[in-house]
């Protein structure tokens, strides 16, 4: 098959973060964390968490919700997202394993959380399913590639473990998400009352499957514009009628939690906290869901691209509102990101979206796309229902 | 011979017996192998220095200029890890490379440490430091010289101290002691042990003659134990993967039994 791809602007563009945050990254391991990061004794996670692992996880979130959708559901006629859905989840991981690399202390030994028993840490279980996860996504990925370089007898060992394995890795995520905010139960000493909730380990659950289908509609629309497809407008809006409800519902709920713990106080305080809790409330939530319920914006491709880059930057704000903006600790040290730290995240957030576009134009990712003539075995059989055709 | 039941140790902190000599953080540095700073008077008030715990010093007196009576004084505390009972950056620890020992010190294995910090996040009194310059960082904090404790000494800051500001002993004896101080002369001391209660009790119980937030301790903090925040959800941890997997597993059979059953009536029709 063919690897190579003919590089547009947008490749470049990328090639440029990525080799700007890969600089930082040699000069973390060069000279210590300290040398780039502003991450100090009172604020040791921040950005790199608040972004690198907590935002990735959760827009990874698509591969699960796609697939428990599709798959679970039986939702067949969402089948032509599961693909990129897939490899959407499988490049967040990747990012955060990455991360995590350069933001451990000591990644070399980061093999230890797998041979320790630890059940009271949030971290330990994050670890465990996000690494389960992480292969779970590779096998169900590995047979696209494996399909273009036939390779049967893999294919059909593939075949028979892959409705196992999906579901495995559909319980795996929601254990995962939940417990990103699990991780941060711990702190109610620390994080702001409009955002530390006894219900957190729910409300990272449901804001990462609401941010799913606003992901997989936005990826559909790029993907549509620059590898040249139309669009499947009929589904958008299917999918996007769907997201309205999971938006609606998480509303709710995150309302219902900020009345139950009398937090209404601070939500009108004035304060930069209640600021940025409304523009996470206000632009990441209610005005997408006023979007979407009209049908002329489920309907249109700049209106749905609107509704759901709101919900998408929502749920960037409200990991970061809940592990970097809203976590004040009563200590004289003080946090802003560094150039370094944002240098980094950038640069794996460029990484991840340089492969997706590569992978998408050398395999057969979108259905709408004539399959890549390359293949030296186009009559391989496709496996399970990752199949790529419909039906 | 029999050896004796291990009873958990506490160490008081009296900071109305501190003159601030600092022999405890010398005596500390020393035990624990600390470089020595080269420090610089911040901009905060009085002697103290360094400004704060860090990689190298593994507790602090602090100095607080309050006004008591009449004219400013200096009411000295004291930061160190306070070895709680249950200590939350242990909970928060992937790799239990922090655990409390039965002797009460919350100890660091260095081998165990992938380097992720959580505990320093979890720490509600922001006590674990780190050294983010290192290219092998590790977790920096008071060990309550458990190896001392090990072989029956008293930590290295309770052996110096000259005004018998830091006792040491049973923790039951401690906080008897503790009371016993408070009862004996209450216009001294505020009737108050901080450490007694908080997130669960701690092995350093520390007395004023200042209200705690006053010379900087970290006060309102919860009276239950940190860790349960986290452990009423992850002790569900099994039985939702059994339940979902099983959820997910039905849901799937179902609908694909369905399909199953629509293709075999379309091939029929």
């Amino acid at each position: 098959m063919n690897w190579r791809i003919q590089l547009t602007w947008w490749d470049k563009s990328l090639l440029v973060v990525m080799a700007v945050g890969a600089v930082f990254t040699l000069l973390r391991f060069a000279c210590g964390i300290g040398s780039i990061a502003n991450i100090n004794n009172a604020y040791p996670w921040s950005w790199w968490v608040g972004y690198g692992i907590m935002t990735t996880i959760a827009i990874g979130a698509v591969g699960f919700t796609i697939t428990a959708l599709v798959e679970i559901l039986g939702v067949h006629r969402y089948h032509p997202f599961l693909r990129p859905a897939v490899l959407m989840g499988l490049l967040c991981y990747s990012s955060a394993i990455t991360m995590l690399t350069v933001e451990l202390g000591r990644p070399w030994k980061v093999w230890m959380v797998l041979v320790s028993w630890a059940p009271t840490s949030a971290l330990y279980e994050v670890g465990w399913c996000a690494f389960l996860y992480l292969n779970v996504l590779a096998l169900e990925f590995v047979q696209v590639p494996l399909e273009q370089l036939g390779w049967e007898r893999m294919l059909r060992i593939l075949r028979v473990i892959y409705i196992p394995i999906m579901l495995l890795g559909v319980t795996l995520s929601h254990l995962h998400q939940s417990s990103l905010g699990t991780l941060l139960t711990l702190l109610p000493h620390k994080v702001n009352i409009l955002w530390w909730s006894d219900l957190l380990p729910l409300l990272f659950l449901f804001s990462a499957i609401m941010a799913g289908p606003a992901v997989a509609i936005l990826e559909h629309l790029a993907a549509a514009r620059w590898l040249g497809f139309k669009p499947r407008m009929d589904l958008l809006a299917g999918l996007a009628c769907i997201e309205a409800w999971l938006v609606a519902l998480f509303l709710a709920f995150q309302m219902g939690d900020l009345f139950y713990r009398g937090a209404v106080d601070a939500m009108l305080s004035a304060s930069w906290f209640a600021v940025s809790f409304w523009v996470e409330i206000g632009f990441g939530l209610f005005l997408p869901l006023a979007l979407l319920i009209m049908p002329e914006v489920r309907e249109s491709k700049s209106g749905l691209a609107t509704a759901c880059g709101l919900i998408l930057a929502g749920v960037l704000l409200h990991r970061l509102n809940v592990a970097v903006i809203g976590l004040r600790v009563r200590h004289w040290e003080t946090y802003t990101p560094s150039l370094g730290e944002v240098g980094i995240t950038m640069g794996l957030t460029a990484g991840a979206i340089f492969a997706f576009g590569w992978l998408a134009r050398i395999l057969p990712i979108h259905e709408e796309l004539p399959p890549p003539q390359t293949s030296p075995h186009p009559a391989a059989q496709p496996v399970g229902a990752l199949r790529g055709g419909e039906g | 011979m029999t050896t004796p039941a291990v009873k958990p140790k506490a160490m008081i902190q009296d900071n109305t017996r501190c003159i601030g000599c600092r022999a405890c953080m010398v005596a500390c540095k020393s035990w624990n192998d600390r470089p020595a700073d080269h420090t610089e008077f911040f901009a905060g008030e009085g002697y103290q220095n360094p400004r704060d715990l860090d990689a190298n010093n593994y507790t602090l007196i602090t100095f607080n200029e309050i006004v008591t009576g009449a004219k400013p004084d200096w009411v000295f505390g004291r930061q160190l890890c306070m070895h709680c009972e249950h200590p939350a950056c242990a909970s928060a620890c992937p790799t239990t490379a922090l655990s409390k020992t039965p002797l009460g010190p919350v100890v660091f294995d260095e081998s165990r440490c992938i380097g992720c910090r959580a505990c320093m996040q979890a720490c509600p009194f922001v006590i674990p430091k780190y050294d983010y310059e290192n290219l092998a960082p590790k977790i920096h904090k008071c060990t309550f010289c458990a190896d001392r404790l090990e072989v029956g000494l008293e930590p290295a800051c309770a052996k110096v101290c000259p005004t018998g500001a830091i006792s040491f002993g049973d923790r039951d004896d401690m906080v008897a002691e503790a009371q016993r101080r408070i009862a004996m002369a209450p216009g001294t001391y505020i009737p108050e042990i901080y450490g007694l209660e908080e997130v669960g009790g701690t092995s350093v119980l520390h007395l004023s003659s200042v209200p705690f937030e006053q010379i900087g301790y970290i006060t309102g903090l919860p009276k239950s134990p940190m860790p349960d925040l986290t452990h009423r959800w992850l002790r569900l941890t099994a039985p939702v993967f059994a339940i979902l997997y099983g959820l997910f597993a039905g849901l799937s059979w179902i609908v694909r039994r369905r399909m199953r059953h629509q293709e075999h009536d379309g091939e029929k029709g």
